[in-house]
């Protein structure tokens, strides 16, 4: 017996969950958990004030590498047969549909989650100081998502993903310059073939999955050197609005007091650093406004988690992945489209393709990236900052409005179709 | 509000190994399990006593499939058709059915799909079947499967086929090169028909196409040939089969024996005769045939036959769109070609040829294979419509001369020609005169220009 509790005790090294010391060492001491504070501000779980929007991306991204990875064992990155294995995953593997389904609907899924947590993120107003840097962590991250999605598109090696792939990379090449070389450094020829299959397969397996990895480290981390998930600004005090609203530093601007160092205790780095800290900090009177993240954050994170798990695994028990025919470069399918969310940009490359193409594509990312150190607007308080919701409103709509344009009312030849009437003829 | 969570979280984890075990279970009762339960059943009914019946029921479900690397293709066919190649099932209902009359087309060696078309990789009826979105190849109905003979038969005479004999025979003579590429040789006025079968059209669309082409493709430059239905199916069946697939060895070397007997017909019908001679017997434009395959290596010879002007830049020797196994007979008749053999060829023609007769019967063979015929028509009398061109169609070339010089006449082969409008302003015509010059050589065009010459009726005041 004295054994099995050896054991037990040389894993878990904590005080039971019982105890306040329990809880908090349930954190600290787990190096998967220690990511978390051991307490956390009661707002902050608010479902109404986040929609568990990061969480919810990151639990899609952990569906995809682990489908991902079981996908990999079923797939060979060179057409034709890349396309035989989509179908023998199809007709063969057992339980084959259900894992593609998954992955792609919980890419669809990520692609979606990463736009709306942006939207949060910039409703609440978040990304304001001292959190700009972590806004730009985020915007790198919506990019490497858009990567990923865009680089899987074209491993089922089918029409779909060819002609896509072929729309996509020919709306990069539209750079001046430098976009027909980027286009044949990402393609490894001047075409859609086996090289840009290849190239593709390692981008998408190995080094956007990576990136975003190396980055989602970064922006977690920041989450809790910037002070946590910013307040909601409904459940700001109103004695306290002023100094929270401008977050940063507390209000006084005397310097951290050292306590004297105790007999009874050691000492972490954090606790002998004297100073201003950069970041919220949470004062003793906010104290009684805190509570311990096991189990209060901890149970709404599994329950996020088994909500998008089911929702995906639900999606994929009814709704199959598309795959079209075998790739075939001689037989463009008109209208050829890129994945849905560069829609929006193949629409504006249908009117120029230097302005909509480069122009407005660069501006937009530009302008994501400035957004914290442009607005200098420290409130958070959606009444004192009418024009930065408006102006992103518009933004957000005209991209959902491009999306819809080009996804369900373009035809053959690029033409205003409307999704209700059938075009008859088409390729021949 | 904390035990809620607590509750929803155990629902959630509940209902996702439900999901799962629902997705298990799907993946575990397929329809072809379904197919595969039923066949036992038949055939434990033919069992003597209980203990074999038990013995055939306990057959584990497992995926059949050939796979058949020399066709690229994996075929699951008989995953559910069970009883394909088992004689006992000859009266079985479907999907279990014996397929008869198979010869030496053993599934093992040739799969289904090769002939039927369908998808060869689907394990349901509906995907095999090919009668799905995204699957451009269906099942082919049985009025047109044996079109597919001729997608490893490519030349000579398919057993039980006329079709495609027939087929063959009139895009040769009909001047369907004219306007279409096959092979690389062709005009190209037309879409390539390489491999038009591949490109999945429905063989009704094809037939009707062939009877009256505007009928299913408006604006089409192709004239209306007034094709029998037969000649319609027949041309339906050559294109079908039409594919540029690399077959495996196994298969293309089962087309036909390249033997010295095909070589000789091949000999006879490409009319080698009319340039060269063997062993002194026979035309003297093009080199002495007798010993040839002594002087050259294999090697040598074929590519003779595929390019000659690779082999001897400027050499006048047409390329001829034949297929390995064609080359390999010819030139296995030309191993054992004799004089006297030639001399018994030459015998079968009318008359003697004089070195002009040569050139000229070579410039109607040119006339005739490079699809001149399909627009001017295989006498020359043209009349094919050709919309708002001068007379409405296309010109004969029986008077040629009263209006061309002859170098003129070269110079509209050799480099093309629009034809003058009716309309000035109204649209362009369909059809056009193409240009030769990298198709033919001037050697060609020539002796072309001496067939039409040697064909040219005067004018009737003239005459008088």
């Amino acid at each position: 017996m004295h054994l099995i509790r050896d054991i037990w005790q040389s894993i878990v090294r904590r005080d039971p969950l019982s105890t306040d010391k329990g809880k908090s060492e349930l954190v600290f001491l787990n190096v998967w958990l220690h990511i978390h504070p051991a307490k956390v501000k009661k707002e902050n779980l608010k479902f109404r004030h986040t929609f568990y929007l990061g969480f919810i991306t990151f639990f899609l991204f952990l569906i995809l590498v682990t489908t991902g990875i079981a996908l990999m064992c079923y797939y060979r990155p060179f057409p034709p047969q890349a396309y035989q294995d989509m179908k023998d995953l199809q007709f063969v593997v057992f339980m084959g549909p259900f894992l593609r389904n998954m992955h792609r609907w919980a890419a669809h899924g990520m692609v979606v989650c990463v736009f709306l947590h942006m939207c949060r993120v910039f409703y609440t107003g978040s990304y304001k100081k001292p959190r700009q840097f972590n806004w730009v962590v985020g915007v790198f991250l919506l990019l490497l998502t858009l990567g990923l999605s865009f680089t899987g598109y074209l491993l089922p090696w089918d029409q779909l993903a060819y002609w896509a792939i072929t729309v996509g990379t020919n709306i990069g090449s539209y750079a001046p310059f430098i976009g027909g070389q980027l286009r044949e450094l990402l393609l490894g020829g001047h075409s859609v073939g086996e090289a840009a299959l290849i190239r593709f397969y390692v981008l998408h397996v190995a080094v956007l999955p990576a990136a975003v990895i190396l980055l989602t480290i970064v922006h977690f981390w920041r989450v809790r050197k910037d002070g946590g998930l910013s307040r909601p600004v409904w459940k700001l005090k109103p004695q306290k609005a002023e100094a929270l609203v401008t977050i940063g530093a507390p209000a006084t601007t005397a310097a951290l007091q050292a306590t004297a160092a105790s007999s009874t205790k050691t000492y972490g780095l954090m606790e002998v650093v004297t100073g201003k800290p950069i970041f919220e900090t949470v004062t003793p009177e906010e104290e009684e406004d805190t509570v311990f993240s096991y189990p209060y954050a901890f149970v709404r994170e599994a329950v996020a988690l088994m909500a998008t798990v089911t929702t995906i695994m639900t999606m994929s028990l009814f709704l199959n992945a598309p795959l079209e025919e075998l790739a075939n470069p001689a037989k463009t399918p008109n209208p050829a489209k890129a994945p849905w969310y560069f829609l929006g940009l193949q629409e504006l490359v249908s009117h120029s393709a230097l302005l909509g193409g480069v122009v407005a594509p660069a501006l937009m990312v530009i302008a994501l990236l400035a957004i914290p150190y442009l607005d200098r607007n420290p409130s958070r308080r959606p009444g004192d900052r009418k024009w930065a919701l408006w102006l992103f409103t518009f933004f957000v709509i005209a991209n959902l409005a491009l999306i819809v344009l080009g996804t369900f009312f373009r035809g053959p030849g690029w033409a205003l179709v409307p999704p209700w009437v059938h075009v008859v003829g088409g390729a021949e | 509000m904390e035990s809620r969570l607590q509750k929803i979280f155990f629902a959630l984890s509940f209902l996702a190994l439900a999901l799962i075990i629902a997705a298990a279970w799907q993946a575990n009762t397929p329809t072809w399990k379904t197919y595969q339960h039923n066949f036992l059943q038949l055939e434990a009914q033919g069992e003597p006593n209980a203990v074999t019946k038990a013995a055939v029921l306990a057959t584990p479900p497992e995926v059949h499939q050939v796979m058949l690397t020399g066709l690229q293709r994996v075929d699951r066919c008989t995953t559910c058709h069970l009883g394909a190649e088992d004689p006992t099932m000859k009266d079985a209902p479907e999907p279990f059915r014996y397929h008869a009359n198979l010869g030496p087309h053993i599934s093992s060696k040739f799969g289904c799909t090769i002939c039927h078309g369908g998808q060869g990789l689907a394990t349901d009826k509906e995907g095999a079947h090919g009668k799905v979105d995204f699957w451009p190849n269906p099942l082919l109905s049985k009025d047109y499967i044996r079109a597919s003979c001729g997608r490893c038969h490519k030349e000579g005479e398919v057993p039980g086929v006329p079709e495609l004999t027939e087929g063959r025979r009139l895009f040769e003579t009909q001047g369907c090169r004219g306007c279409h590429k096959l092979n690389g040789v062709g005009g190209s006025i037309g879409p390539d028909l390489t491999a038009e079968g591949a490109n999945h059209r429905a063989p009704e669309w094809l037939e009707r196409h062939f009877l009256s082409p505007n009928a299913v493709s408006s604006g089409s430059a192709m004239p209306n040939f007034h094709f029998t239905t037969e000649q319609a199916r027949d041309l339906t069946y050559y294109m079908l089969s039409l594919t540029s697939e690399e077959m495996g060895t196994y298969y293309s070397s089962v087309r036909l024996i390249p033997g010295p007997e095909y070589g000789r017909q091949l000999f006879v019908e490409k009319n080698c005769i009319a340039c060269h001679m063997v062993g002194g017997i026979g035309a003297k434009t093009g080199p002495d045939l007798l010993g040839v395959t002594k002087r050259h290596s294999t090697e040598w010879l074929d590519e003779q036959l595929v390019n000659p002007e690779l082999v001897y830049p400027g050499s006048s020797m047409p390329a001829y769109d034949l297929e390995p196994n064609a080359r390999k007979a010819l030139l296995a008749y030309l191993d054992s070609a004799t004089p006297d053999d030639v001399q018994l060829i030459l015998s079968h023609k009318t008359r003697a040829l004089s070195p002009e007769d040569v050139a000229i019967e070579a410039g109607k063979q040119d006339f005739a294979r490079f699809g001149c015929v399909g627009c001017h028509g295989t006498e020359l009398q043209g009349g094919v419509a050709n919309p708002n061109a001068q007379g409405g169609e296309v010109p004969s070339l029986l008077h040629v001369s009263d209006d061309y010089t002859k170098d003129e006449v070269i110079a509209i082969i050799r480099n093309g020609r629009a034809p003058p409008l009716d309309n000035a302003s109204g649209p362009t015509p369909p059809l056009y005169m193409p240009s030769w010059k990298h198709v033919l050589s001037d050697e060609d065009i020539h002796r072309i220009a001496d067939y039409l010459w040697s064909k040219q009726q005067k004018k009737a005041k003239d005459s008088w």
